[in-house]
Formats: C-alpha cells, sequence, structure tokens
C-alpha cells in the first residue's frame, strides 16, 4: 500500500509555487527556442512578406516591422538567440567566479587580497560603463559577435559571483571537513573540487539563476544602444529599438519582442526563487 | 572604533579607484592596439601616423603613459577629443550638469515613493495593496528601461500629450521647462530603482514589526501609523539604505538607456556618442567620472550605515 504523500503526483504538489509557475513559464521558451526553425511560418530575415509595418492580424499574427518582415516568425527564431545569450555568458561567469571566489576564502593571504581588490575595482565600474568600455576595447569589426557580448556578461557577473563565493568559502574553511582535508595534504584545487563545491553548489546554482535572469535585459539594452546584437539578428531588444517608430501604427511589432523578453526574465527568476526555496528546505530537514 | 572604521573604509574606496583608472586606461587606450590608424584610418600615410603618436605620447612605455594621464586627471586635464579637437572637460562638464539635474529629481522622487509603497505593502501584509505592489515590482523587474520609457511616451507624451518625447534639456531655461522635460526620463528612472528598494524595505518592516518593542508600543496604546513611522522605519530604513545607495549607483547606469530613450543630452549619451566614435579621451572622462560617482555613493552608504548603527559603532 502507498503511503500518503509518496506518489508522484503529491511529491510534485509538495515543490515550491514559484518552482513550478516558472517551470511552466520557461519549458514553453526552451521548446519554442529548440524546435522555433522547424515551424515559424517565416525566415526572420525574410523581407516583403507583407506591407511595412502591417497591424497583426490575418496572415501576420503580431503585424510586420519596417522591411516587411514577419513580428512573429522573428520572435519565434529570436528564442533560442536570446536563451543561448544568456545562459552561456552567465554559466562562463559562474564558474569564473565561483572558482575564483572559493579559491579566495579557502587561501586567503596574499592570493585573496590581490584578487578581492581586482573584483573590488571591477564592481566599481558600473555595469553599463563596463559593458560600453569593453565595446571601446574591442573593433568596429568584432561588434555583434556573441563571444564579444559573453565577455561581456562574464566581465560584469564573475567579479560580482566571486565576492559572494568567497564569502561561502570563508564560513566553509573553518568547518572540521575542510580542516580534516587540509591535515590530510588534499591540493588546493581538490579541496575546492571535492569538499568546497558540494557545498557551495546549491548557492551557486540560485546564483547563476537569478543571473540568468537579468543577462537578457543587460544584452538588450546593449542592443538597444546599438552595441549588442547587430541586425537582423531576430534579438528582442533590437527589435524593440528597430520597431519603436511604429508604436501607433503596429505596437505588437513592440508588445511581441518586450512580452517575449519580459516573460523570460519572469520565468528564471521564479525557477531561480523556486531553487532557493529547495535547498532552504532540504537544509532544514537535515 | 568608529574613526578607524571609517578611515579603512576611506582607503579602500581610494584604492578601488585606483584600480578603476587602471582598468579604463587599459580598456581604452592598450586594448584597442594602434590608436594612431584607427583614428587615421588605415590609408593614413607613416609620417601622419607618427606625428599622431608623437602628439598623444604613444611611443612611451604604458605605465609611463598611464601615470601622465592619471596626474592630468586629477588636475582636471582629460586631454582633447580625438573627434572635435576640444578639450574634454569642455564637452563633458555641461552634460555632467544635465545627468545631476535628471539623477536628481529621479532620486527625490524614489525615496518617497518607495517608502510610501513599502509601507502600505507592510501594512496590509498578504492582502491586496500587498499583491498590488508586488505585481507592480514583478513587473519592473522585467521590463528593461528602454520598454519602460517607451511605453511612457506612447502613454503620456502620444496619447496624452502631457510631455514631450524629446527631452531638449539643453534648450530648458526656466524651472517649469526643466520639470516639463525631465519627468518622463526621471520617472523611468524612478519605477527602475523603486522596484529594487520597496521588496526588502517592506520584507524589513514586516520583520521590524514583529519585534517586542513594537509590540510594547501597541501595549501602550500607540496608533499604528504613529508605530509604523516613528518607531518601525528607523530601525527597517537602516538596511535598506544600503540598497538605496546601491541604486544611486544604478542610476549612474541607467541613465545611459534613458537619455538614450528620450534623446536627453547627458553624461550617458554623451559617453554612447563616444564609443560610436572610439573616442578613447572622452570614453576615459566620462567612465572616469561615472565610477567615482559610484564608489562614492557606495562609501556614503556604508559611512551612513556606521554612523547611524551603534552596534557597529562601538565596536
Amino acid at each position: 500500500m502507498k503511503t500518503p504523500g509518496s506518489g508522484y503526483w503529491s511529491r510534485l504538489r509538495r515543490l515550491p509555487p514559484t518552482l513550478l509557475v516558472g517551470l511552466a513559464l520557461l519549458v514553453p521558451y526552451l521548446i519554442v527556442a529548440l524546435t522555433g526553425q522547424l515551424w515559424a511560418p517565416y525566415d526572420f530575415a525574410q523581407i516583403g512578406t507583407g506591407r511595412p509595418f502591417s497591424p497583426s492580424g490575418g496572415e501576420h499574427w503580431f503585424g510586420t516591422d519596417q522591411l516587411g518582415r514577419d513580428v512573429f516568425s522573428r520572435v519565434v527564431h529570436g528564442a533560442d538567440d536570446v536563451l543561448f545569450l544568456a545562459l552561456s555568458s552567465t554559466l562562463v561567469a559562474t564558474l569564473l567566479g565561483g572558482v575564483l571566489g572559493l579559491a579566495c576564502g579557502l587561501l586567503s593571504g596574499w592570493f585573496d587580497l590581490v584578487v578581492m581588490r581586482i573584483v573590488d575595482a571591477l564592481i566599481g565600474i558600473p555595469f553599463l560603463i563596463m559593458a560600453l568600455l569593453i565595446v571601446a576595447s574591442s573593433g568596429p569589426e568584432s561588434s555583434g559577435d556573441f563571444s564579444l557580448l559573453i565577455v561581456v556578461v562574464t566581465v560584469i557577473y564573475a567579479p560580482r559571483i566571486a565576492r559572494m563565493a568567497r564569502a561561502v568559502a570563508v564560513d566553509l574553511a573553518a568547518r572540521d571537513f575542510v580542516i580534516m582535508a587540509r591535515m590530510r595534504g588534499e591540493s588546493t584545487w581538490s579541496i575546492i573540487w571535492r569538499e568546497l563545491t558540494p557545498s557551495a553548489a546549491g548557492v551557486l546554482l540560485v546564483e547563476f539563476g537569478v543571473r540568468a535572469g537579468y543577462a537578457p535585459l543587460l544584452i538588450g539594452s546593449l542592443s538597444f544602444l546599438g552595441f549588442g546584437v547587430q541586425p537582423p539578428t531576430p534579438e528582442w531588444g533590437l527589435m524593440i529599438s528597430e520597431n519603436r517608430s511604429a508604436i501607433f501604427t503596429a505596437p505588437m511589432a513592440i508588445f511581441a519582442p518586450a512580452a517575449a523578453l519580459a516573460g523570460i526574465v519572469i520565468a528564471l527568476n521564479l525557477v531561480s526563487d523556486g531553487v532557493a526555496r529547495l535547498i532552504g528546505r532540504a537544509k532544514a530537514d537535515s | 572604533m568608529a574613526s578607524q572604521l571609517i578611515l579603512q573604509r576611506l582607503g579602500l574606496a581610494l584604492l578601488t579607484l585606483l584600480g578603476v583608472s587602471m582598468f579604463i586606461f587599459w580598456t581604452t587606450e592598450v586594448l584597442p592596439g594602434d590608436i594612431a590608424s584607427r583614428v587615421l584610418g588605415r590609408q593614413a600615410t607613416e609620417e601622419a601616423k607618427q606625428a599622431f603618436r608623437d602628439e598623444l605620447n604613444l611611443e612611451r612605455p604604458v605605465y609611463e603613459r598611464y601615470g601622465l594621464w592619471l596626474t592630468d586627471a586629477l588636475r582636471g586635464d582629460f586631454g582633447k577629443s580625438l573627434v572635435s579637437g576640444r578639450p574634454v572637460v569642455d564637452a563633458v562638464l555641461p552634460r555632467l550638469h544635465n545627468t545631476l539635474i535628471l539623477a536628481g529629481y529621479a532620486f527625490i522622487i524614489y525615496v518617497p515613493v518607495s517608502l510610501l509603497l513599502a509601507i502600505i505593502a507592510a501594512l496590509y501584509r498578504d492582502r491586496t495593496p500587498d499583491i498590488v505592489v508586488s505585481l507592480f515590482n514583478l513587473l519592473g523587474l522585467a521590463l528593461p528601461e528602454f520598454v519602460l520609457g517607451t511605453l511612457l511616451i506612447y502613454v503620456f507624451a502620444v496619447q496624452y500629450p502631457l510631455f514631450p518625447v524629446m527631452s531638449m534639456i539643453h534648450k530648458a531655461e526656466t524651472l517649469a521647462q526643466i520639470l516639463h522635460v525631465t519627468t518622463l526620463p526621471a520617472l523611468t528612472l524612478m519605477t527602475a530603482m523603486a522596484v529594487y528598494s520597496i521588496r526588502m524595505l517592506r520584507d524589513n518592516l514586516i520583520e521590524v514589526l514583529q519585534s517586542d518593542y513594537i509590540l510594547m508600543c501597541t501595549m501602550k496604546g500607540l496608533g499604528r501609523v504613529r508605530i509604523v513611522i516613528l518607531h518601525a522605519l528607523p530601525n527597517a530604513a537602516i538596511p535598506a539604505l544600503n540598497t538605496m545607495a546601491l541604486n544611486l549607483t544604478y542610476l549612474i547606469g541607467g541613465v545611459v538607456v534613458v537619455e538614450q530613450v528620450f534623446a536627453y543630452q547627458g553624461l550617458g549619451s554623451l559617453l554612447v556618442e563616444s564609443v560610436f566614435l572610439r573616442d578613447a579621451p572622452v570614453i576615459e572622462a566620462v567612465a572616469l567620472l561615472s565610477s567615482a560617482l559610484y564608489i562614492i555613493a557606495n562609501l556614503v552608504a556604508d559611512l551612513l550605515a556606521i554612523v547611524l548603527n551603534p552596534r557597529l559603532r562601538s565596536r
């Protein structure tokens, strides 16, 4: 006989509601990102599919933009670029910042002092100004490169993640299991990987989720300023900037990418909030 | 000791500013490679490039150039724009003035609005007003400034033409004119800032309202509003001060996008223009100035927290 509350359904119902709502929002985005190319009615760069700035309805669900491109198809095609950029750049930043921060907290001393002063300096530059500095440091020929945008997000996020990971590691370094590992003569790298990472993984995962949630806004803002993704890439921030003049004639050309952008930010935030709650529960249980 | 702590924070802030200046110099003058070919074009003659390098001391070692740049900058001399040839300071100062007007206006409306909404949300915890405030927060978090600004233009400049579509601050003279052109961009900045602090202030207030001394106030028969404003708010606001100062720092980056949306002639739009032109001296000046303001805002938040918190003070 089944004990109450052990079934699949009731276990699902005990998950934090923010996680469920977040996943319900996020999963469609992932499906669209992975399969959108197969069923989007038009290609994202195909011009003249209709009269420029035609309103939504009929053949064009969200209308068309200034070149007569189908806005619905562009929003669908944009999902994989936006998600790929946000997730990959935040992942690089979390790995780099996480390892650096954990090493600083564990080693303390000179290494910690020097790295943390560099971190202070990098955090001392407001993030949009930092983004523009990095754009300025690269040639005009590399504008719109995905790799440049990943560098931008990494340089902005990694120091902030490192500062947080360091605080976690300072706390952990005083615990018995880490002191034992040091006495056994384990290498620094092995302590970071085998002793610290398992305990810090939860915090880093939540940090990854929250940061990934804001990455689309950061990249979108850069695209809006003209330094992010370049046309004709269907990035949502760039689409909003391109279609701003059509706010009366074809408002859906702005509202659709804006809603898509807002939705992904909310989804990633809710999921990371849910994960944080799950981790909090696991801690309370143990 | 408080004075020791304050001195330590001051020292750290100066060290950070030094690191920031190195990073800015490195990204604008070292990483881009040969500035001469970039500014003059690849077709320029070798003599022209050489003259250009001599004028800007580009042949000297990097640390010497950095030292010269920093000592000049400390004296308020940021060199000449590579594009217009005019002193950078002349371009920066009027823009800084405009940006300070906008940022100051945004901050002045931000403090009471976020306090008021947080108090309402805390008083009506988990009831309709609280939920409305949370929804407003969620929306503000998810809508980037350029969407928010565009929506505000749509509603308040086009549907109901109360404010101009473009904020021509350089043509505004009287206070009324200045308020007329800066209200929409200031509202955009205010909303983007408020969403971060309302949530935090509300949670702090709720925590403080559950403490014993508030119960004591209630038992003494003090009114609810009086308890919240005179007894709970000061304690709840101290941790939130840091968030407010962090929001000042947000403001310094946020103006870049908002100024672009409203075609506002400020420091942010100057930075965007000079990054397009790769005008290194102007980029350096704006980035250094913004970062200095940012670091000062952080320092002020730290010092305020030390001065206001008796527990930190006695240590």
